[in-house]
């Protein structure tokens, strides 16, 4: 494999020591000078028509600038997927959950603001609600949208080979169900965001999201102006997982308040106001049928899924298309059906959130294999071995692995956890279990439909010739992809990481489609890539007619030009540069031409030396009908084993050890790399443990803040061996594919196997709460007549 | 959320503190570490005009061990107790239970006397204090007065503290020898978690005859408030101090001395059962530590 520079090491992340000092800005650091503060008017019903709104209070109170609702904002429907669009910002006739937007006021302090919500008065008519997926689907229910018969939202209905053949020439045949409960991302930072107009009209947004782009167009689209004259800015981010990956209608509130009132606004969310926009993970029902030879080949997937939607589309076409297409893998199967529903109801809609879609159906699956492993009597770890997918394989849905370090992985953890040493071997009440997953380097298409770039970068040099300045709209919101792209940019280059700057989200940099479907790195690092190549093809062909020696024999790396043979005579051009450099005392006296004189001197022969970059994916997928959700240029792959001891009188689960391994391709930087399976195991374990949004009988959010909401603590936490297992993607830049999403996908199935290997039980629905856990143990005993 | 405005006292005695107290009257509220107060501020639970902190009040902090007791002040932090010599050496459950209180941050700010006045069935210090038989020490601008702990809760945030009342500490008679005591809670994660339940018991025996002199059991999460768990109690004194009478005295606080409700934590029947185990698990502690 080729050496590297800079890809491939531990560098410090460039945002380090602003986020170490308190210096880096986030949106709620900003304001302006004579800024409003808005504040939304949100439905208290989770199902109401509105008779008639009153704001006439609200707007004499002293200190407000204005009222807005439906009338001001326009009946433009926006959403996630343009086909699906289902939203409008205010309500207009009729309110879908708790928390639908009514109306937002601008004022001169937040306090004011809030008052004046109060004195919007509105007159409901209270609708029947359905909070379920079963209430909704009744006969006779209300429906929350026309057009959406029995509040069916989207239904998939897929098939490929022969599940029926399949079943009938499997073995065993096992059956099971399973269920989580509604996520919330819990990122640290809730949104906000300050919308501005200039005195030329146009609209500035700065914002705490994922998707600059998108948020750009919707802007665009909702308030009928030109993209060019809307510019969204993301500042630093406290994170995302897939909630901030479209735009939220506080957003859109907010530039249309900034517009009425010809004022900056600022907008925020609270803590509680997150999760009744929600926009997370949805609740998934799955049964799923798996066959299987007596020899462990696995034979065919008979998988129907249910997803509790909410009260609008947002993700969820490509949610519900998600959860089959990426069931499949990374194992060699022929035959495969899903029946994917999901169903409106009068809560807060769901959407997307690291893993999308396909989460739970893993979770169920791989239990399944163990299941179907202890059935044959083969280890659980040889069955995935006998039925992986090997590089190159295609899924029997189209999709391609173009690099696959399955095997590796699964070695890497066997290795790492001494599986051979304790499976089986543990005492009762410890176990230890695993699981594998796969997941996208990003989505093969854009949400919109459209031949778009997805991604476009420009690389300047300094007319110093000392420093790359790298722009890129691309969203770092804590991932780290900022430091992933100046380090592809300086190893392009050639150069060293601290002379490079990069800029990134902002909407004037180019097009990216930002930051979901752990597409960054593949498609932005592309770009970068390409971009960096542009510039250095320029200051090379400066130096190849300035020296008279052929392009070819020339490159740069570790700041210095490097010359195929013989130097050539440099001399004059340096003595050039340091006329130009009188006065400074920094005169290059290196036996190598350097970088710096090098791009200096193609400055003056060519102006600014700029680089272009773009990426998008080549054709991606099969033709039938949903082909596109799950295609990617690339897919991760990772195996974990789970370490766990269950109290089996309290039902308590503690995690003692989650051993990782991720094919991430090329690691850009090991330490980036290591820190996102950490953080999807946590989020895993979260999810697998005590993480649930809970509602009340009216449809409210009972447990909508961090104290009763339970993310994983970091006593909760257990040690985490993260193996970074490195293959060679050929469609990623310098062969590196995802991480951030692919490593949450082993973590919850493999805490269950464990769980079963320790007390017995298998569970089927999360989270794995004591009294859960309690309750199957009980049950368990009763069956088994152990006392 | 933002705080709503209201006026900001800083007494530096106790004296001044209330006379403060008696010229707001309902009107104004003491803040110690604000942890429960700020939240229900900001939550619009409750409100207040003034607030009247004691923060200044440096008596109020301290932690002071005599020959017989130990007195804890009101304002004594949470972190400053578990780091405290006596309450490490002689009030093992306490600590345990001070300990178990949301994060470093909150346990660095939160008291014992806040604990106590605000007075959740699910507190992490009070079934200690129940079964060190603590006394509750308050003072008015008419005198002082002390409430054995138990008959101090009146239910869920409702204490037997009068409007006029400060709260200044706590009295913790010196457990005997040959005495042991150990608290354990249980929630859905390792730690920051509203309890489902949480069981304090404390076990003085004979070493020569092995027999129970003394038991006291507390159970948070299960009640109103947290509770003495009487029958439980009783079944232990003069009984072996043992496996099966820990198990004993568990079933018996899980099916006479508890009546919990089904709520969002838990339901009913898994916090009964639950009492049982940790009754059973806190007994066995508090032996193993009575024979050191
Ligand atoms: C994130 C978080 C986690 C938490 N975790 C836990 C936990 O795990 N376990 C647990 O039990 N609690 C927990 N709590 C609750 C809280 O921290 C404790 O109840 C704490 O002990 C309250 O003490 P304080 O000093 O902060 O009280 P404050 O908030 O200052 O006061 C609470 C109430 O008591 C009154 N008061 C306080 N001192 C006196 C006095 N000396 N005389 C008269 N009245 C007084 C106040 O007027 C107020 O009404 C948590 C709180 C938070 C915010």
């Amino acid at each position: 494999m080729k050496e590297f520079d800079i890809i491939s090491t531990r560098a410090n992340r460039i945002d380090t020591p602003d986020k170490a000092t308190g210096r880096a800005v986030f949106v709620d650091d900003i304001s302006r000078p004579g800024m409003l503060y808005g504040a939304l008017l949100q439905s208290p019903h989770a199902h109401a028509k509105i008779l008639s709104i009153d704001t006439s209070k609200a707007e004499k109170l002293k200190g407000v600038k204005a009222v807005i609702t439906s009338k001001d904002a326009g009946s433009i429907k926006y959403g996630v997927s343009p086909a699906r669009y289902d939203e409008t910002v205010f309500a207009i006739d009729k309110v879908r959950y708790v928390g639908d937007e009514i109306a937002a006021v601008a004022a001169e302090s937040l306090d004011i603001a809030l008052a004046a919500v109060d004195l919007i008065k509105v007159e409901y008519e209270i609708l029947p609600a359905v909070l379920t997926i079963e209430e909704a689907m009744k006969d006779g229910a209300p429906l929350l949208h026309e057009g959406s018969p029995k509040n069916l939202c989207a239904e998939v209905h897929q098939e490929f080979g022969n599940v029926e053949e399949g079943l009938k020439n499997s073995d065993i045949i096992i059956t099971t169900k399973m269920k989580n409960k509604r996520q919330d991302g819990a990122f640290i930072e809730m949104q906000g965001c300050i919308a501005e107009f200039d005195n030329l009209g146009v609209l500035t947004l700065t914002s705490s999201t994922q998707v600059p782009h998108y948020v750009q167009r919707t802007v665009a689209m909702v308030l009928g102006m030109d993209i060019g004259k809307v510019r969204v800015i993301k500042p630093y981010v406290g994170a995302g997982f897939g909630i901030k990956a479209s735009a939220n209608p506080m957003e859109l509130a907010c530039c249309i308040l900034a517009r009425k009132t010809k004022k900056p606004v600022k907008m925020n969310y609270t803590r509680d106001q997150v999760f009744m926009l929600a926009r997370a993970r949805h609740q998934f029902s799955h049964t799923i049928t798996t066959g299987a030879k007596k020899d462990g080949t696995l034979m065919a997937i008979k998988h129907e899924c249910w997803l509790d939607g909410g009260a609008y589309t947002s993700f969820g076409i490509a949610t519900v298309y998600y959860t089959g297409s990426l069931l499949g893998g990374p194992y060699k199967l022929d035959n495969m059906s899903y029946d994917g529903y999901r169903v409106y109801n009068n809560k807060p809609a769901c959407g997307a959130q690291r893993g999308h879609g396909a989460v739970i159906a893993r979770a169920a699956f791989e239990q399944q294999l163990d299941m179907i492993a202890e059935k044959i009597g083969m280890d659980p770890l040889e069955l995935r071995i006998k039925n992986m997918m090997e590089t190159g394989d295609t899924t029997c849905n189209d999709l391609n692995m173009s690099s696959f370090g399955m095997s590796e992985c699964i070695e890497a953890v066997r290795k790492g956890s001494g599986w051979d040493q304790k499976k089986g071997k543990m005492p009762k009440g410890k176990g230890i279990g695993m699981a594998c997953g796969f997941f996208v380097s990003g989505a093969g298409y854009p949400i919109y439909r459209s031949d778009t770039w997805h991604g476009t970068v420009i690389v300047k040099l300094t007319e110093d010739g000392g420093t790359a300045l790298v722009y890129t709209a691309s969203a770092e919101i804590g991932q780290g992809s900022d430091t992933a792209f100046a380090m592809i940019a300086a190893e392009t280059l050639g150069i060293p990481l601290e002379n490079v700057r990069l800029a990134s989200g902002d909407t004037d940099m180019g097009v990216d489609l930002g930051a979901y479907s752990s597409r960054q790195t593949l498609m932005t690092g592309h770009a970068t890539k390409d971009a960096a190549e542009h510039a250095k093809r320029q200051v090379l062909e400066v130096l190849a007619e300035q020296l008279k020696a052929p392009v070819e024999n020339m490159d740069i790396r570790n700041g210095f030009v490097e010359f195929k043979g013989a130097a050539p005579d440099f001399s004059e051009l340096r003595t050039r540069y340091i006329k130009e450099h009188r006065g400074w005392i920094d005169n290059p006296t290196s036996e190598k031409l350097s970088f710096k004189e090098a791009s200096r001197i193609a400055f003056l022969e060519r102006g600014s030396i700029v680089g272009t970059g773009k990426y998008k994916p080549h054709n991606l997928g099969g033709k039938f009908k949903g082909a596109a959700v799950g295609t990617s240029p690339a897919y991760g792959c990772s195996a974990q084993v789970a370490e766990v001891t269950v109290d089996m009188e309290t039902g308590q689960v503690t995690i003692d050890k989650i051993t990782d391994a991720h094919d991430c391709g090329k690691a850009i930087n090991l330490t980036s790399v290591e820190g996102q399976m950490q953080g999807s195991v946590s989020m895993g374990i979260g999810e697998a443990m005590h993480e649930e949004v809970i509602f009340d009988k009216q449809g409210r959010v009972l447990n909508h803040d961090l104290a009763e909401y339970k993310i994983v603590t970091s006593m909760d936490m257990p040690k985490v061996e993260a193996i970074v297992v490195e293959s060679d993607e050929p469609n990623g830049p310098y062969g590196a594919k995802e991480v951030g999403e692919g490593a949450i996908m082993p973590t919850i199935p493999a805490i269950l196997n464990a769980v079963y290997d320790a007390a017995g039980v298998r569970l089927n629905e999360l989270p794995l709460t004591p009294e859960r856990v309690y309750n199957a143990i009980q049950e368990y005993k009763e069956k088994n007549k152990i006392k | 959320m933002l705080l709503p405005k209201f006026e900001f006292h800083e007494p530096g005695s106790i004296k001044e503190a209330l006379e403060l107290k008696k010229k707001w009257g309902s009107t104004a509220r003491f803040l110690a570490g604000g942890t429960d107060l700020l939240v229900h501020l900001k939550k619009k639970i409750i409100t207040t005009d003034h607030i009247i902190s004691l923060q200044r009040i440096e008596s109020l902090a301290r932690i002071t061990a005599h020959p017989d007791f130990v007195e804890i002040g009101a304002c004594a932090t949470m972190a400053a107790i578990s780091e405290t010599p006596v309450i490490q050496a002689k009030f093992s459950a306490l600590k345990s239970g001070v300990d178990n209180i949301g994060t470093h941050l909150i346990r660095n700010r939160a008291t014992l006397g806040g604990n106590v006045c605000n007075a959740s069935p699910a507190g992490d210090s009070l079934p200690a204090l129940l079964i060190y038989k603590a006394l509750v020490l308050l003072e008015s601008l008419d005198g002082k007065r002390e409430v054995p702990i138990e008959e101090f809760f009146k239910g869920p945030g409702k204490t037997d503290m009068k409007a006029d009342e400060i709260l200044t500490g706590f009295r913790l008679p010196n457990p005997p020898v040959h005495s042991g005591a150990h608290y354990i809670q249980l929630g859905k994660r390792k730690s920051s978690e509203i309890n489902v339940v949480n069981v304090a018991s404390f076990l003085e025996f004979d070493p020569k005859t092995k027999k129970i002199i003394d038991a006291r059991i507390a159970l948070g999460s299960v009640a109103a408030t947290p509770i003495r768990s009487l029958k439980a109690e009783a079944l232990l004194k003069g009984k072996i101090a043992e496996e099966t009478s820990f198990y004993e005295a568990g079933e018996k606080a899980r099916f006479e001395d508890c009546k919990p409700i089904d709520d969002f934590r838990g339901s009913a029947a898994y916090r009964r059962a639950m009492v049982g185990v940790l009754t059973k698990r806190t007994l066995t502690t508090a032996f193993k530590l009575a024979g050191r």
